[in-house]
């Protein structure tokens, strides 16, 4: 029984992760409809903006967040500037295709950029806090693995909040639902388009700031966690931003799962098989109710 | 107010608008009518800026908008109701309204527009929650009219509204469009295939063929007129007019 | 027609070349590895150039079948087969791996079939070095007499196999059917094209070529850590080189792959691993900029001095 807890904690807490690691690319992806397969790329560009804040200044990873999310949004701006909104002006039907070219060549040269500047080592933050863990009744938690469940809780609830309550994010669902529609209400889209990307971006540099503490980061591990945003945002279905979260546990818990059972040497495998079944039988995802559109 | 002068207006290579003119003065109800392809909903995608005409001119009280972006025109207080509604199939009803205030000064006063556009269509306070998406052909017409009279429009562009609903609702719908002119003073300007309602709501009207104005006029002289025979049936001669 | 005649004669030209170059001069062996790579490059690349270029389906996971070749291949001759036995194996098994990924991956639209075979291709790549963590070497008595000549020949036969194959189904029905595809799947399949039928010929096809390119690398490198050939690196170069040199042609690969391994090796010398950069770089302003790649490039500049000459331009065509 106590195993059983054990696994449903880890689960629950790395699937949080997952959530927050798959929020951004699901943004990006309803808002324009763009695949950006640099996602993973960013992630490790924000750990390690949170790591030389950590090594050379000596800021707490969870404390230098604020910065980690100046900097990505930042960031995200002048993407769509520079690359994203040029893409604009081809057809609707070839966006999705030049996008996944144009980001996976971003994906190159950001990478090895990374490891010519920074090498291939891999990075990862050791504070005082690292490998100490809660035990509430004989189940283990980790500090860090809290503060990233927090987090990642926090960051998607405020993102939630941001798109049903405020103006602009109900602007934003608008050009997600009908660009064109949404132009006649007043509504700017390119400026929409712009503020998006510098969210999806800042939002994974959340989670790289929050992976590069509780696990760790290379130049080279863009991909992998590429993988599991799209597995994650499969799951919850293209453009339910909402069932992210609930998405990301689900995944969460069917690999802790799956470590117990066949080691954690199929974990990815398990994901990515996983992930096919679903496009394949279930592609609108787990979590929506129907059909898109009217 | 509305002024179109001789604007010509090309999808790419193909040229859909030929030499168009027409006028809309304040408080008018004035309609554009002609057959299908005819061009109609390219000339409201003109006006709103969705499309640019290669040469001529579109001027508002006189600004002119040729160049303007469609989210700038709306500011102008030009609003257009598109052809199919597209609402925002999975906003509520009320989140569908809220969109249309989106600009700053309707957002200041969007309480009370939501009472009056609820007064006018109470159907839609009691489906105020629901995705738009689950309403009805008629329902989401209403929606969309009420979106767009959120916006506080003084002109008000409708392309196709009676298209795919019965005739009570029809019926309906132009009494609404015929009440908002005379006690609010919006003017609208409306695009249609349905000839007879289109010159029964309107003072004056346009007749468009092929991309081009055949006939214009007070709206119970054109509709005895031979060119009005010739757009309503879809078939007759080409007029080469004008 | 006189027009044919002529691209068939510089074909011959050009793999007389090569077929005379290791009896006429002497290469060092860097040039003849180099030569080596850069004809399985070109078959990698044709390869995805079938189904990414003709067909607009993005096949991510290419790095499948080149292991699965490539492992195949090891096996069957490392047990004693003949070589060439072994080869077509190893092309025969990535069909048929193509078969078990692609029947499911195929119903998933454009960028799901891309995503989808990119997970798959991963999902094998972990299991495989799960299973075969370690180096795998060939019998020594296979290392006795190893002479870089038969493999740049074998190489450069199965280039000359892989672009034949691309000419010869961009000249075919099939390959009428995978462009209408490519530009509009509803539209081709309204006019009673068979999309699906194509579409898995060409998978298979194209799984084919892969899988003979990882029994070339194979024959070539002798011993290997099974899960290298993989790797996802694999399936981005020959997709950066194709897409750099013109992907839908049949000489785009061709220039892509030969200017991709020359900066490759250029930048080797100075900046190691820079290359990528300054490659992805280019690729972008390649999809920003000129979508068909260096043929277009190419054919802007022959007609742009066509015109300064004062002689009408002719109509614009792919080369090949």
């Amino acid at each position: 029984m106590e195993t059983a807890i054990q696994i449903i904690t880890y689960g629950v807490i790395v699937g949080a992760v997952y959530g927050l690691v798959a929020v951004g690319l699901a943004l990006l992806l309803g808002v324009m409809k763009y695949l950006n397969i640099a996602h993973g790329t960013f992630i490790m560009l924000g750990g390690y903006i949170a790591f030389w804040l950590f090594t050379l200044w000596h800021i707490d990873p969870f404390v230098s967040i604020p910065l980690v999310m100046l900097g990505m949004f930042i960031v995200g701006l002048i993407l769509y500037r520079v690359l994203l909104s040029p893409l604009l002006k081809s057809p609707v039907g070839l966006r999705i295709g030049n996008s996944m070219l144009i980001t996976f060549g971003l994906l190159w040269v950001l990478d090895n950029a990374a490891t010519w500047l920074w090498t291939s080592n891999v990075r990862s933050i050791t504070t005082s806090y690292t490998g100490e863990v809660l035990n509430i009744f004989g189940v283990k938690l980790p500090y860090t693995g809290l503060a990233g469940f927090g987090l990642a809780l926090l960051v998607i609830f405020a993102l939630h909040l941001l798109l049903t309550k405020t103006y602009f994010g109900k602007s934003v669902r608008a050009t997600t639902q009908d660009p064109e529609a949404a132009n006649l209400m007043g509504i700017n889209i390119g400026r929409t388009y712009l503020i998006s990307c510098g969210i999806a971006i800042m939002l994974a540099g959340v989670a790289g700031a929050v992976i590069v503490s509780s696990y760790s980061i290379t130049p080279a591990g863009g991909l992998n966690w590429l993988l599991i945003a799209m597995i994650v945002v499969v799951l919850a279905g293209e453009e339910n931003i909402n069932g992210v979260f609930a998405a990301g546990l689900v995944l969460g818990l069917v690999e802790a799962v799956s470590v117990f059972v066949t080691g954690a040497s199929y974990r990815e495998v398990i994901g990515l098989v996983m992930f096919v079944l679903v496009l394949m039988f279930r592609p609108q995802g787990l979590f929506t109710r129907r059909v898109r559109g009217t | 107010m509305l002024e179109i002068s001789n604007i010509d207006v090309y999808y790419g290579d193909f040229q859909a608008l030929w030499d168009v003119s027409l006028a809309v003065g304040d408080g008018e109800i004035v309609t554009l009518i002609g057959s299908n392809g005819a061009g109609k909903s390219t000339i409201l995608k003109t006006i709103s800026g969705l499309l640019k005409p290669k040469t001529g001119s579109i001027t508002y009280d006189g600004i002119r908008l040729n160049r303007l972006p469609a989210h700038k025109i709306v500011e102008l207080g030009i609003c257009m109701v598109p052809e199919g509604r597209r609402l925002f199939p999975q906003m509520s009803v009320l989140e569908n309204l809220e969109v249309g205030a989106f600009l700053s000064q309707a957002r200041q006063v969007k309480g009370d527009t939501l009472n009056w556009v609820y007064e006018i269509f109470p159907v839609l306070r009691e489906r105020a929650k629901q995705p738009a998406g689950t309403l009805s052909g008629g329902e989401q017409q209403m929606l969309a009219i009420a979106r767009g009279l959120m916006s506080q429009p003084k002109l008000l562009l409708l392309d196709e509204m009676s298209l795919g609903l019965g005739p009570l609702l029809v019926q309906d719908i132009s009494r609404v469009i015929s009440e908002i002119n005379k006690l609010k003073g919006i003017t609208i300007f409306l695009v249609e295939q349905n000839v007879r309602l289109a010159l029964a709501l309107a003072d004056r009207g346009y007749i468009l063929e092929n991309g081009r104005i055949v006939d214009q006029g007070d709206a119970k002289v054109l509709w005895s007129s031979d060119s009005v025979k010739n757009a309503y049936l879809g078939v007759g001669p080409v007029t080469e007019k004008g | 027609m006189a027009d044919n005649w002529k691209r068939f004669l510089i074909s011959g030209v050009i793999v007389a070349f090569f077929v005379l170059l290791p009896v006429v001069i002497e290469m060092g062996t860097d040039t003849m590895n180099l030569l080596v790579m850069l004809f399985i490059y070109i078959i990698l690349a044709q390869s995805w150039n079938l189904m990414g270029g003709y067909t607009g389906l993005f096949n991510l996971g290419m790095a499948a079948f080149f292991g699965c070749g490539a492992l195949t291949t090891h096996f069957l001759w490392a047990a004693g087969a003949h070589f060439y036995l072994a080869m077509l194996a190893g092309g025969i098994i990535a069909v048929v791996l193509a078969g078990i990924i692609g029947l499911p991956s195929l119903r998933l639209r454009g960028m799901y079939f891309a995503i989808g075979t990119l997970a798959l291709a991963e999902a094998l790549r972990l299991t495989v070095g799960n299973v075969f963590p370690r180096t795998i070497y060939m019998p020594s008595t296979y290392f006795v007499d190893f002479s870089l000549v038969p493999r740049y020949y074998l190489a450069l036969a199965v280039a000359i196999i892989a672009l034949m194959t691309v000419y010869i189904v961009a000249n075919s029905r099939l390959g009428l059917a995978l462009l209408a595809t490519r530009d509009d799947e509803e539209a081709a399949q309204v006019t009673g094209v068979n999309i699906f039928k194509y579409k898995v010929i060409v998978f298979a096809i194209s799984a084919f070529l892969a899988g003979l390119a990882g029994g070339v690398y194979t024959f070539y490198r002798l011993s290997l850590s099974p899960v290298a050939q993989f790797t996802p690196h694999w399936t981005f170069d020959p997709l950066m080189a194709t897409c750099i040199g013109g992907a839908g042609t049949l000489t785009g690969p061709i220039l892509g792959c030969v200017f991709f391994v020359i900066i490759q090796n250029w930048f080797a010398l100075t900046l190691g691993k820079a290359h990528y950069i300054v490659l992805g770089i280019l690729f972008i302003l390649v999809i920003l900029f000129l979508p068909g790649g260096m043929v277009e490039g190419v054919d802007r500049i022959r007609r742009f001095l066509t015109r300064l000459t004062g002689r009408k331009p002719e109509a614009k065509g792919e080369l090949y």
